[in-house]
Order: C-alpha cells, then structure tokens, then sequence
C-alpha cells in the first residue's frame, strides 16, 4: 500500500490520544462518601475479565478510528483485490503503449516479449473497466487517440504490434491530457507501459515541468500509472549503419559502409554478419572485442548499376528488432571539386590532389579566384586557401554547407582576421630547422586521416612542416601537433562539414606536395562532399516526412509492413526507402521508475504496483473510503459499548427495578 | 413541639397517618388492654372498661347495647387484649450518614421513620422504646406508654449521631436476651454488613416470639451506581478509600449489591421477619402509610 499524502503519518503518535486522555481522566477522579463499601470492594478485588475487556476494548476502538482517520487522509492506495475493490472507476482510461523497437526484447521469464507482456498486462486489468470507464487507446506512433468501444478491439485492430520507432513519452502524454480536455472527461487515469528507456522518457527535458503543472490545474482528476516492464532478459547485439557511400577505387565501384555495432555482454567475440545487397547475402566474420566496435566494410558495385538496396544483419538474439540495419543507395554522383588559391603553388598541387579519380568526365576540379567565388551548386568540396571569405561569398559557401558540402581552409599565410563560424587563422609560425613541426598523433578511425581501407595508417609521422599558421576559435582537433596545436581541425555546420588545416603544400611551409598525406585526404573529402548531392533515401522509423507518408509504400521484403512504424527498404514507383529503427533506441539505459513517476510529481503519477504477472491486482486504486468506512465501524462499536447496558452481563440498569419489598412475611 | 423534633415530626402526616393503627402481627403481652391479641386465653380474658370510640378503631368491637341506650358509641376492653411494647432500633453507623444526590441523608430518613412510628406507637396507648446503638451513640430508652415519655424519645432521636462501625447486630442480640416478655422490634438500617450476622440477630428476636420489622434503607446512588470518570470512593465507617472506574467495576458491585438484598430478602421471608426495603427518595410518608396498610391487611386476616 502506498500513500498521497505520506507526511499525514507525523501525525501518527495522536493516536495515542484515546489512552493519554483515559490516563489523565484516571488522576481527575473527585473524592465521593461511600457506605456500600463492601461490595465496592469486593468489585474492584474480583472485577470481572468482561468489563476489563470492554474498556479495552473502547480504547481500542477509539485508536482504531483515529489510526483509520489518519489512513483516510494519507489517502491510500492499494493494488490487488483489495485496490481493486475499493477505488471508484474512474470516467475515462487511457491505455497508452510503448511500441518502441526497445519493448521487442523477449524476456527470460515466459518467453514474452515488454511489449507483448505490457499489452496483456494493460488489457486484463481494463477488463472490469469495460462497462463503466470510456476505454482510449494511445502509443507512441503518432495516431490519433482512439477510442474503444470494446477491449477486443486492440487485438482486432493489431493496435499493440511491435515497431521499431522510438517513443516520446512527453509527448505521448501530452497528446493524452490534450485529448481529455478536448472531450471534457470526468476523472481521468492514463495507463502507461513501458520498458523506461531513458531515451524515449527524456528525464531532462523541459516539458515535464509544463505536464506536471498542467496536471495541477486541470479542473478533474487525471492519475498517471506507470507499469515498467523490466523482466530479466539474454544478451543482446544491435547493429547500426553509421554511413554508406559510393566510391570508385582501382576503375572499380564499391559501396562503402561504416558501421557501428553494439552488446550488452564485455566478452570479445566473433559473429556472423550477413551482408544483403539487392537479395544476394553474403556472411562476414566480424570481430568484436569491446561492448562498441566500429566496423567498415565495402561491398564491391558495378560503376554503371543504378540504385539499390541492402541490410547488414547480426544473429539473432532476444532483441530482433536491433539485428538489422537498412539501406539503399542511388546512381553514382560524379565528383567535383573547386579550388579558390592565392598562391599559384597551392593551387596547382591542390589541384591535382583533388582530381577526381576513375570518372569518365569532369575529373579535374574547377579553379575559381577568391573574388569572384560562388556557385559551387555542382561541387562536392570547396578548396579555400587564402584570406577567409568575408560577406555574400562567406554567406553563400555557409549555405552550401549546410547543405551537405565540405570546404577545407588552407592557410593564407599572412595576417587575417577574418572568422568563418568563429574559427580564423592566426600568427604564422616558423620551425626550427633542426626541429620541423611534427604530427605525433590523429583519429585514425574516422575522418580523413583514417587508415586506409587496407588497415594502413597514413604516414603522418613522416610528414615534415616547417611553417604553419595558428588554427584559432575551436573546432575538433583531429590531428594535433606535439605541442596540441591543431594540424587539421574540424568544425560540423548542418549536414556539412568545415576543415581547416595549418600548412601548405609547398616546399617552404611542408611535405604535404609529396602525396601520401594531402591526396587521401582531399579524396575522402571529396567522397563526403557528395552526400550534398545525393537525394538521402533514408529515414527513421516513425519520422516519415509528410510528402513520404502520404505515398504507397510497399516492403522489398516481407509483406504487410507500414513504411511508418516497421524497419526496413520500401519502394513507391521508382523510388526506395531504407527506414531505420530510431538511433535513440540503441541507448539502453533505464530510468528508475519511482524516478519516472516523480518527473509527475507523487500526487499525479504512481507506480503499478504488484507483479506483472497480470491481472486486476497490478492496478492500485485509492481506497480511502474504505478507511471512512472503518473509522466509522469502529466510532459505532465504541459508541455502542459506551452505551449503558452495552456489552455481556451488564446489570446496568436493573437497580432501577428495584421495587420497594414489604410485607414479605 | 419543640423546633428540633420538627425535624422529625409532620404534624400534618402524622394527622394522616394517625387513621391507621399500627397493630402487631403476632400477639403481645402486657398488662394494659389494648388492640393486640394476647396470648394468653380462658378466664383470665375478661371485660375491663368502656372506652369512647375514635376514629380508625374497630368498629366490630363496639357496644351496640351501649349505643342503644346511649346514643354513643362505646368500646369495650377486655384485659385479653394487651398493650403493644415497640421498640424501635436505630443503626447509628458511619454508613448511615450517607447523602444523597438528592440531599437526602439516610440517618435523617430512618430517624424521621423512627420519631414517626414511636409517635403513632404511644398515640395509640402503646409504649414505644429507643434504642440506638453506633460507635459514638449507645442509647437504650426502655418502652412506655405516656406521651411524656415520647419526648425522651425524641430527645435522644435528636442527639443521635451516625459514625463508625454499625453495632445494630449486638444491639438486636441484647434486645432478644433483655426483652421478656413479646414485643414489636422496628429496625432500621441500611444492613450494608454480613448478613448472616443480621439475619442471626432478627433470627434470634424471632426465637423470642418478638414480631420483628426491618427497614433496609438504601440511596438511589447506591442502587444506579452512575459515575462517569473516575472516583475515589472513601469509605464512611473506617479510613479507606478506593480509587476506580466506576464503569469497570459498576457490573460487578450491582451484582454484589443485589446478591445481598437477595440474601437479605429470602431470609427475613424464611424467619417470618417484616422485611420493608426504603429508598430515600421516595416520601416517607407514603412509604409509612404502605406500610400501616400492609399491616392492618396482614393483621385482618388473623383478628
């Protein structure tokens, strides 16, 4: 049993009232001459158990009232039968799903899946509801409340299948409380299930503080329940595709992925991963040595294939909905470059680098000077070496950016105070000769400066630079200097990316010219830029554009599935679409569920309370009449053992038919 | 009348109650004719003198031959008919000072009780006697018939006082050894004591042919026992008290209470002993003129 209004129990020792008061009324006795002593004394020698018990048993009622009293005003509440029995039913119930791809975790006990046990649970304690509450149904995927005629209607209408979308539980809630003051219901309980990931519940987040007052000023009552569906469950792996990209390496096509896995277990371990391209799979042994591991794979595509699509898959596990991550990509992009230099040097050995390479056309990149830069709608990166562009061009170059571009910022080797997105050049510096600037250390997993495809790392330590320039106002340092001043920093803007790198390729500043540093470098960067170009055909599940939704749909694989709410590639007309289970579903840290109902506040939000083995008793009611109801009982009986003549062998009573005796001879 | 018998005598209820005679249920002895069947039977019963009818006198016993020549009504005493000896006996314990809610005092009641039968006693030509026995009062006024000696009565009535321990059961003993020849012995106590130890003593008085009357007299305190907190009872014939919860004990102390009233009762109706149970709210005089009825019936059906 729980309680509203717990801090009602300080005032617990008043119960105690009753006996203190008969204490002291014990010592207020007053002084009465008696003459039938005799059997006053023989009364209190040989007083009977009876009349002890009775006068126990007053005090005892009289506690028993105030001890319900004070029950009654912490307003209880109770699962089980009793909660059940004794709590009125409320006007209208919302049952309200999580249906995130994180409920298809089947657990240890039962063979159930969160979902499956949270929908059972839900539904068996709204039974007895049926005839007397408005029953609304609610989850996670953005439909409109429902509400139910009959309970059967969520198994008919599949309202409790699995999805692989995330939940927003602020959101969720707030469409429920939306809803009941639309239709103006009486009381009002939201039933909640849910496996309290902290993703979908968002803890920090602003609008629980809004919910909770909003729940306060509301004119009925409306109680969240919250059911955490938290059973024991196995080991688990999920499966994310971090990046997939086109490229051409030695004349031929491949498809580039990158992707991220993650496990609940520490142990390394290799798996098969299956990798499907346009049906064909293909099974791969990756290792995985840590609980995150960051796999990069390339699949080999013929240069003239238009558009496909494809799936990475891990075992199966107690999680299915994780195992698989989608894809589809579209006809090749050709790559293209611009090159804006002040020095001649820079400009050609830039150039070259970034020529495009394996593509029949339009390899070499466009050379533009810094004053009449622009229209770089057709390029996939944007060379910039010299003073930074100020103005429409610095305006114009943000935008394509944001856009998906990528520019890299060369210095311009003279003082420049120019900024772009807060990062500028500073003082050029000067190496001893004795002591060139050396590059001890940079990301060698990602970016450009990641090992090479082979698993070669890029020969920076070899790389001697005798002049920089200061990198000044932040960014991400990928690959700093001995002394930590940045060689390449990185600066994300939108869907794009802004590179800055302290040294040019010429002989008097470095030895970038030489190749093996700067040409994969720009390459990669190149490949990145592309992205801009190419229409993203994927999406996360359950955030489905408007102009995607209202399109027919249909799974390349499988049947019956909805674009909206279920992983996987769809096709409308000439179009595909890889939908993935949201990346906030691969955060499988929970929230406390008392923290959870706090967010609510004690008075608006309280735990299911009893097992999730189902039935009415998983639902806490308030019971406070109940209390009334004994402390009444209890204020009867006392009153009725007051009474005189009340209780066993009273003679209360009978003196008064005592009858003058005469004349008895 | 001086102004301390007032206390116990009503002029006006003694006026009412005067119409009835106060007879003996068994007969008496004595030298002096009166109402009161004798013993004794033969020659010895013969006619003593004419007497004028008053009013309440048996009307049976008049001279009709008398009335004829006379126009007046005479009644004759024969010396069969003796004088009745009363003695009156007042319990002068602590006990008996007992008030009331009410405020009326138990002593009080049985005195006036007492002064008014003693009154009626020698207002009808029989003697009455006192006798009071108490820790603090032991006083013993032997039965005569003058009116004089009544105001000895009344007297000693009025300096009667109620403290300590009852003697009422020695005193009654004494009275049985002392007393000759048959007498009515009038009781009166509140008999809140052994009862075998009274019912001995009463007994005893019956053994002696002595026609014996017992006023219990009891407070409706006593019989309700109503209390509604805690008090401390202090005892009225000795230095106790008892502190209680009236309502804990209340059903055991009425149980006890009428065991012995119930004990008392059978008794008195085992040794032939006029058992008259008084609770002192209720008018004395009626409770005397039940009383006077009650023994003029009972008598009625052995005249």
């Amino acid at each position: 049993m729980t309680f509203l209004q717990p801090w009602m129990f300080w005032a617990l020792p008043l119960v105690l009232l009753p006996v203190l008061i008969h204490l002291l009324n014990r010592l207020r006795h007053r002084p009465q001459p008696w003459a039938a002593m005799r059997f006053l004394l023989f009364a209190t020698r040989t007083s009977t158990s009876q009349a002890k018990l009775r006068q126990f048993l007053i005090l005892l009622m009289r506690v028993l009232a105030l001890l319900a009293l004070l029950f009654f005003l912490a307003r209880p509440l109770a699962g089980g039968w009793l909660g059940w029995a004794l709590a009125p039913a409320p006007d209208v119930i919302v049952l309200m799903l999580d249906r995130s791809a994180s409920m298809q975790t089947k657990l240890s006990e039962g063979g159930e899946t969160r979902l499956e046990q949270g929908l059972r649970v839900m539904v068996e304690a709204a039974r007895p509801f049926e005839g007397s509450s408005q029953l609304v149904w609610m989850d996670n995927t953005g439909r409109a409340p429902l509400a139910l005629t009959k309970l059967s209607e969520v198994e008919a209408l599949k309202l409790g299948g699995p999805t692989e979308t995330a939940a927003d539980v602020p959101s969720m809630l707030q469409a429920a409380l939306r809803w009941l003051l639309d239709n103006k219901s009486g009381t009002a309980e939201v039933w909640l299930a849910s496996d309290m990931q902290k993703s979908n519940w968002r803890p920090d987040d602003s609008r629980w503080g809004d919910l909770t007052a909003q729940l306060a000023g509301l004119p009925q009552k409306v109680r969240v329940r919250i059911l955490p569906v938290l059973g024991r469950s196995g080991p688990n792996r999920s499966v994310r595709l971090e990046e997939s990209y086109r490229r051409k390496r030695g004349g031929k096509g491949e498809l580039a992925m990158t992707l991220d896995f993650l496990k609940t277990e520490p142990v390394a371990e290799s798996i098969p991963v299956g990798v499907t391209l346009n049906s064909s799979r293909t099974d791969v042994e990756v290792a995985l040595d840590s609980q995150e591991s960051r796999w990069r794979h390339a699949v080999g595509l013929d240069i003239r294939q238009g558009r496909g699509w494809g799936k990475v898959e891990v075992p199966a596990d107690t999680n299915p909905s994780d195992n698989a991550a989608y894809f589809v990509y579209s006809e090749d992009v050709p790559l293209r470059a611009a090159v804006s230099a002040r020095e001649a040097i820079s400009e050609r050995v830039l150039g070259l680098a970034a020529t495009a390479f394996g593509q029949a056309t339009n390899g070499a990149p466009r050379l533009v000077k810094p004053d009449v830069a622009g229209g770089w709608e057709r390029e996939t990166l944007v060379i910039w070496q010299g003073a930074l562009p100020q103005g429409s061009p610095s305006e114009e170059l943000r935008r394509w950016v944001q856009e998906g571009g990528v520019v890299v910022f060369f210095p311009p080797g003279l003082a420049d105070t120019n900024r772009f997105e807060g990062i500028g050049w500073g003082e050029v510096q000067n190496a001893l000769e004795a002591k060139p600037f050396r590059v001890v250390k940079w990301d060698e997993n990602q970016g450009p400066l990641a090992r090479t495809d082979e698993g070669s790392s890029l020969p920076m330590g070899n790389l001697m630079i005798l002049k920089r320039q200061a990198v000044v106002g932040g960014g991400t340092v990928l690959a700093p200097f001995e002394d930590g001043a940045p060689f390449l920093a990185r600066q994300v803007l939108g869907r794009g990316e802004i590179y800055f790198c302290a040294s040019l390729p010429e002989p008097t500043w470095s030895g970038l010219a030489e190749g093996p540093v700067l040409v994969p470098m720009l390459q990669r960067l190149l490949a990145l830029g592309a992205r801009r170009l190419q229409h993203d055909p994927s999406v996360i599940c359950g955030e489905m554009g408007v102009a995607d939704a209202g399109l027919t749909w249909t799974a390349v694989e499988g049947a019956g599935l909805d674009a909206r709410f279920r992983a996987g590639v769809y096709q409308s007309r000439d179009r595909l679409l890889a939908v993935n289970r949201s990346p906030l579903e691969d955060d499988w840290e929970a929230v406390e569920g008392s923290a959870a109902a706090n967010l609510l506040g004690p008075d608006n939000a309280r735990l299911w309370e009893g097992k999730t083995s189902g039935g009415a008793g998983a639902t806490q009611g308030e019971i406070w009449r109940f209390f009334l109801a004994g402390m009444l009982l209890f204020l009867l009986v006392e009153g009725w053992l007051i009474l005189p003549g009340a209780g066993p062998s009273s003679a209360a009573g009978s003196a008064r038919s005592i009858r003058v005796e005469g004349g008895g001879i | 009348m001086p102004d301390r018998w007032a206390r116990w005598l009503d002029p006006l209820a003694l006026g009412r109650l005067s119409a009835q005679p106060l007879v003996s249920l068994s007969a008496m002895e004595g030298t002096v004719s009166g109402h009161h069947k004798s013993p004794h039977r033969g020659s010895s019963v013969e006619f003593a003198e004419y007497r004028n009818y008053a009013p309440g006198d048996d009307i049976r016993r008049l001279d009709w031959r008398v009335f004829a020549r006379t126009d007046r009504f005479y009644l004759k005493e024969f010396e069969a008919e003796t004088n009745l000896r009363c003695y009156l006996v007042l319990d002068a314990s602590g006990s008996m000072g007992f008030t009331g809610k009410g405020g009326v005092n138990k002593f009080d009641y049985a005195r006036r009780l007492a002064a008014a039968l003693g009154y009626l006693v020698v207002q009808q030509g029989d003697a009455a006697g006192f006798s009071c026995m108490g820790d603090r009062a032991k006083v013993e006024v032997p039965p005569k018939r003058h009116p004089s000696h009544l105001q000895l009565v009344l007297e000693k009535l009025d300096e009667a006082e109620a403290s300590g321990e009852t003697r009422v059961v020695e005193a009654l003993h004494s009275l049985a050894d002392r007393i000759r020849r048959r007498a009515l012995v009038l009781v009166f106590t509140d008999a809140f004591f052994d009862p075998e130890a009274l019912l001995s003593a009463l007994q005893h008085l019956r053994y002696q042919k002595h026609d014996v009357v017992l006023f219990q007299l009891l407070d409706r305190m006593e019989l309700d026992f109503q209390f509604d907190r805690p008090v401390r009872f202090v005892d009225l014939e000795g230095p106790m008290s008892v502190v209680t919860e009236p309502g804990l004990v209340r059903d055991e102390y009425l149980r006890q209470l009428h065991g012995h009233l119930d004990r008392l009762s059978t008794g008195c109706r085992e040794f032939k002993v006029d058992y008259r149970r008084v609770v002192t709210d209720e008018d004395y005089e009626r409770v005397l003129a039940g009383y006077l009825v009650d023994r003029l019936r009972l008598a009625g059906g052995l005249m």
